[in-house]
Parts: C-alpha cells; sequence; structure tokens
C-alpha cells in the first residue's frame, strides 16, 4: 500500500492526470504524513497502519542504513516512495502479500480515484501496448477506425479494475491488467466508446449514454469506435491545425473519453463516477460549444439516432446496424470534410464565418483574390524589370483594359500565373487606378496585338532564372517578404474590387480576350506558366 | 438518414446542402488542377483538399514576389512609374 500510493506519485509525472495528483498530494503528504493519510484512502486501511508503524519504526534506523531514506527528509515524494519502497520489501512483505487480496476491494475505493484520471493519461499512452489485445476484439470494427482509441477505450474501463501493483513496474504491470481485463470490457468498450463519442458531440446526452450502453454492444461499437476516432481525429485536425485551442480541445476530449468509458463500465467504480463525470461534463461543455459551432450538428443527430437503435434490440439492431455502416462511412466522409473545411477556414484571413456556405463564399473570393494578386505581382516584376522596354499606348487603354484582366498576365507572357478565372476582372482597374497607367496600358495591349513590342523578348529570358532566383532567396527573406505579403494581400483584396466597380462594368468579353491570349501565352513559358495555361478556361 | 437529419436540424442542413454543392463547384472552377481533368468526379473533400493546398501556395507565391518586388521597388529609380505603380499595389 505505501507502495502503491507513492508509486501513484512516482508515477504521477509519467501518466497519472492532474486528478490523480490531486488526489495524491492529499494521500502522501510526505514522509510518515503521507503513509498515514493514504490509509483512509485505501481499502487496506489496516494495512497501512502497519507500513506506517513499521515505517516509522524504520525510519530512524533507516537513514542511517539505507540512502533511499536518506533522501526522506528531502521531502520528495519520489523518495518517500523508494524509501516506502525499502520499507515494503524489508518490513511489509506480509502486508504486501495482502494485497492481492484486497485488490477487489481497491477496484471500488481505492483505484478509482486515481485511477479514473489516470487513464487519460495512462491510455494514451498505453494505447500501443494495448493495442495487440484489442484487435481480437475489434477486429471487425477497427478497419477503418483507429485502433488507438479502441484500445485507449478499453485500456481506460480497465484502469478501475486495476490493482495498485507496486513499483516502478506499476505502469508496465497495468499494461498487463488493462490487457487482461480487456476482454472483459470489450463488450462494454464499444458502449463507453459510445457514450464517448456522444459525449464529444452533445452536451446533454452524455450522462443519459452510459446505461443504454452497456445494453449493447455490437451495433454501436463500431460507430462508438469511429466517433471515438473523429473526436481524437478532431482533436488531432484540431491539435494540427487549430493550435492552443483546437489541441486543448482535442486533449479534453481524449482525457474525457477515457474518463466516462470508464466510468461507465466500472458499476463498482460508481464512487469514481460523479467526479469523473463532473470534469467529463465541463469538458463535455467545451466540447460540444466548439463542436456544434463547427459542422457536428447533423453528427448529433445521428448518435441520437443511434442510440436509439441500438435500444430497440437485437432484429432491430441488425437492420439498423447495417444503416449504422452506411451512417459510418457517411459520417467519415463528412467528417474529413469537416477537417478541410477547417484547414481552410484557417488559411482564410479574417474569417470568422462558422456557416460552411458563408464561409465557402469567402474561401472562393479569397482564391480570387489571391490569384489576382499573384498575377499583379508577376505583372508587376515584370514591369519593374523591363522598364525601358514598355510602350505607353496610352489611348487605347480604357477599351482594352477591361479585356485585358486576364490579358496582362498573358501578355506579359510568362504565364505568370494566369490562375484567374472570367470574373477576375479587377486587373486592369487597379493598373488604371495607379498613377501610371501608361505603362498599364503598354501591358494591357501587350496581348492585344500579338506581342508588340511588349513581348520583351529579354524578359522570359530573365523570368525564369529570377523566378527561380526569387525562390532561392525565399528563404532569406521571408520574414521580411511576410509583412508585405499581408499588406499586399489586403490591399489587393479591396482595391481591385473598388477600382473595378468605379471604372468598369464589368460585362466585358473576357472570352475573346483569352482567345486572344491564348496564342500570347503560348509562346512564353516560363517555369511558372507552365501551372497557368492549364488554367485557360475553355472560354 | 439524411431526411431525419434534415428535420432534426430544422431543415438547415437541407437548404445549405445546395449551397455548399454550388460552392463547391466554383471553387472546382477556381482550382487550376482539378477544372481541366474529371470534371464530374471530384469529391468534395478532394475539393477543399485541393483549395487548401492551392491557397498555400498562392500565399507562398505572393510572398515570393512580394519579396522579390520589394527589393525591386528599392533599386530601381524612386520616380519611374513602375515604381509608383508598384508602390501603390503593394504598399
Amino acid at each position: 500500500m505505501n507502495h502503491c500510493v507513492p508509486d501513484f506519485e512516482f508515477d504521477d509525472d509519467h501518466w497519472i492526470p492532474t486528478s490523480s495528483v490531486l488526489n495524491r498530494p492529499r494521500k502522501s503528504a510526505m514522509a510518515e504524513e503521507d503513509v498515514m493519510e493514504l490509509l483512509w484512502q485505501n481499502g487496506p486501511v489496516v494495512l497501512h497502519n502497519q507500513n506506517q508503524r513499521s515505517l516509522k519504526k524504520s525510519q530512524p534506523s533507516f537513514p542511517a542504513d539505507q540512502s533511499a531514506p536518506r533522501e526522506i527528509p528531502s521531502s520528495h515524494h519520489h523518495q518517500q516512495e523508494q524509501q516506502d519502497h525499502l520499507f515494503m520489501q524489508e518490513d511489509e512483505m506480509a502486508s504486501w502479500l495482502h494485497y492481492p487480496l484486497n485488490d477487489t476491494n481497491f477496484d471500488s475505493d481505492f483505484c478509482t480515484d486515481l485511477l479514473y484520471p489516470a487513464p487519460c493519461i495512462t491510455s494514451t499512452t498505453t494505447t500501443t501496448a494495448t493495442a495487440t489485445a484489442t484487435p481480437p476484439v475489434r477486429a471487425t470494427h477497427v478497419t477503418d477506425s483507429r485502433p488507438q482509441l479502441n484500445t485507449a477505450t478499453t485500456v481506460a474501463s480497465a484502469p478501475p479494475l486495476r490493482p495498485p501493483i507496486p513499483p516502478p513496474p506499476r505502469r508496465t504491470a497495468n499494461f498487463g491488467l488493462f490487457a487482461r481485463h480487456m476482454p472483459r470490457e470489450v463488450a462494454s468498450g464499444p458502449s463507453n466508446s459510445k457514450s464517448v463519442t456522444i459525449r464529444e458531440s452533445t452536451v446533454v446526452d452524455s450522462s443519459d449514454t452510459p446505461a443504454p450502453m452497456r445494453s449493447m454492444e455490437g451495433a454501436s461499437g463500431v460507430n462508438n469506435n469511429n466517433r471515438c476516432r473523429n473526436t481524437s481525429g478532431a482533436g488531432d485536425a484540431a491539435t494540427s491545425s487549430g493550435g492552443g485551442g483546437g489541441g486543448s480541445s482535442g486533449a479534453r476530449d481524449l482525457t474525457m473519453c477515457e474518463m466516462t468509458v470508464t466510468s461507465s463500465p466500472g458499476g463498482s467504480s460508481a464512487s469514481a463516477e460523479p467526479p469523473a463525470q463532473k470534469p467529463a461534463a465541463e469538458d463535455r461543455k467545451r466540447k460540444g460549444r466548439e463542436t456544434d459551432d463547427e459542422y457536428h450538428s447533423e453528427d448529433v443527430e445521428l448518435e441520437s439516432a443511434d442510440a436509439k437503435k441500438q435500444s430497440r434490440g437485437s432484429t432491430s439492431a441488425k437492420r439498423s446496424r447495417a444503416a449504422e455502416v452506411h451512417n459510418l462511412s457517411e459520417r467519415r466522409r463528412r467528417d474529413r470534410i469537416n477537417e478541410k473545411m477547417r484547414a481552410l477556414q484557417e488559411l482564410i484571413p479574417r474569417c470568422n464565418k462558422s456557416d460552411k456556405a458563408s464561409m465557402l463564399d469567402e474561401a472562393i473570393e479569397y482564391l480570387k483574390s489571391l490569384q489576382l494578386q499573384v498575377q499583379t505581382n508577376y505583372f508587376l516584376q515584370m514591369m519593374s524589370m523591363g522598364c525601358g522596354v514598355v510602350p505607353m499606348m496610352f489611348p487605347g487603354v480604357q477599351q482594352y483594359m477591361p479585356n485585358m484582366g486576364m490579358g496582362i498576365g498573358m501578355g506579359m507572357g510568362m504565364g505568370m500565373d494566369m490562375g484567374m478565372s472570367r470574373p477576375m476582372m479587377p486587373f486592369p482597374n487597379v493598373l488604371a487606378g495607379s498613377a501610371m497607367p501608361t505603362p498599364a496600358a503598354a501591358a494591357h495591349l501587350g496581348p492585344r496585338f500579338p506581342m508588340p513590342p511588349f513581348h520583351m523578348p529579354p524578359v522570359p529570358g530573365p523570368d525564369p532564372s529570377r523566378v527561380q532566383a526569387a525562390n532561392h532567396s525565399d528563404p532569406m527573406f521571408n520574414s521580411f517578404g511576410m509583412q508585405n505579403p499581408n499588406q499586399a494581400r489586403a490591399s489587393n483584396f479591396v482595391d481591385p474590387y473598388q477600382q473595378y466597380l468605379a471604372l468598369h462594368r464589368m460585362q466585358l468579353p473576357l472570352q475573346q480576350n483569352q482567345s486572344m491570349v491564348q496564342p500570347n501565352a503560348s509562346k512564353p513559358s516560363t517555369s511558372k506558366g507552365a501551372e497557368n495555361p492549364e488554367n485557360r478556361p475553355s472560354g | 438518414m439524411s431526411s431525419r437529419r434534415s428535420r432534426q436540424a430544422a431543415g438547415v442542413s437541407r437548404i445549405s446542402d445546395d449551397q455548399i454543392i454550388e460552392l463547391v463547384a466554383k471553387l472546382r472552377q477556381l482550382l487550376p488542377e482539378i477544372r481541366d481533368r474529371r470534371p464530374q468526379k471530384v469529391s468534395a473533400s478532394k475539393v477543399l483538399q485541393e483549395t487548401c493546398n492551392y491557397i498555400r501556395s498562392l500565399h507562398r507565391e505572393v510572398d515570393d514576389l512580394s519579396e522579390r518586388l520589394s527589393q525591386l521597388l528599392s533599386t530601381i529609380d524612386a520616380d519611374s512609374p513602375e515604381a509608383a505603380i508598384i508602390r501603390s499595389l503593394i504598399m
């Protein structure tokens, strides 16, 4: 026992999460007091007493005898544990023998507090260890769902049953126990995971799910596993893409999964449920909020539907299982899409829309503006590089400008980045807006007249080299360049549009422009241009 | 399923589905890679993925170009028209 508690503390750093830490300080204040406190927490109080007595007796002698005891005065949990270990080994052998007998008792009282929160981390760490155990049980379900979650859920359920085994290897021992308990827990595992899944998306249902969960297993198992997987996937995606907020939510989800899972299977862990559910509820709310904000509303309904189906019975469950499989794949597909939408949302600056449609709208606009900006940049580069070559065909500018929207880039011939679609008219406006329409006009006219003076033979030459040079210099100037791009992007985003509205009535025969540009574009094809020619709309 | 879902969702998802399909189609038009090949085969997921990749590549390109423009701007004659244009655009 003593070793148990101190061990927990010792292991705490590794796998036992915060809750256990909270418990631990209570239990083991350090030195003798710790042992005393442990007593009330653990089932085998008697053992503690015995141990304590022996400890007290031995402590004074220990420091003199052993190196570990010397650490005691340092009030180090870790050392205290070691000391206890020694104590146990020497004096408490008898009490230790009692351990296995008390294991069952432990499950209900002692382990719950420590183990439930622990699973959060233990499960994650033990996933690999338990992975081998889970496959046989979840063979059918594991195919596409990540094994991690499955093992995590099963592992999480296992901890309550794990007796506090001695020392450092406890972690590994726990794993073994998890594996042992897994077959037992597997049946309830899926249901537990189901509760987890439901929990992740809904705020309210979590408390209700455990009951029905236990009743059914197979049908819900698949969904549960997937749900858990999705949760973890979402969490992972969030962590990967979203950064802090997403990451924390993902971590919370995982912990939630563990905690709820452990709570549900543990009929014996009734005592542990309330505390476990409380943080789980909080996490659920948080997660629910976040997920609801995202695109999980549909998933919530799906899950509740699944729960209903499962409660009906085996026959209907079979039917619903098939439907659930379909739902499963559908949900997976939807989750994939949602994940990508989140990634897209992060790429789009100042995107505060939670609605899919509006977000896609913004994405489209942003993409267009980006294309425009790239085109503008290329044009500017060309201009700055070939300053002296730009002819001044001023008069014809006005009428050509609208048509040149895309043409300019094409005319520049470098096929710079002609990823502009028809609607991208603003480009000529930008040039017109700038105080120097002349060069712009020249640029505009370039495509108009098959490469008249504008073609700038030298440009294609230097251009590829410059493009490559830019790429080379990119790493060096990335930090510097970042400021401009942001501004440029923003400005281009706004200016072209304004100018466009101010100067042009948009109905421009882009088609003819593009068709005209085609031959021009074909001529100079730089490395960058390769991607653009294929952008040409068939128009 | 979808009907139940949309019912439960108060019909919001039903309404948005068409919009989303349309938007995805629009996006597809913008993406250079998808536009020319397999017009009907791409899934929404792929479109979104391609969009993200495309946006990232465009970002990179804009960064590169802006960087180069900054350098060019510093080197070319400040009074030239080109410089004025460049300055107006990126500053």
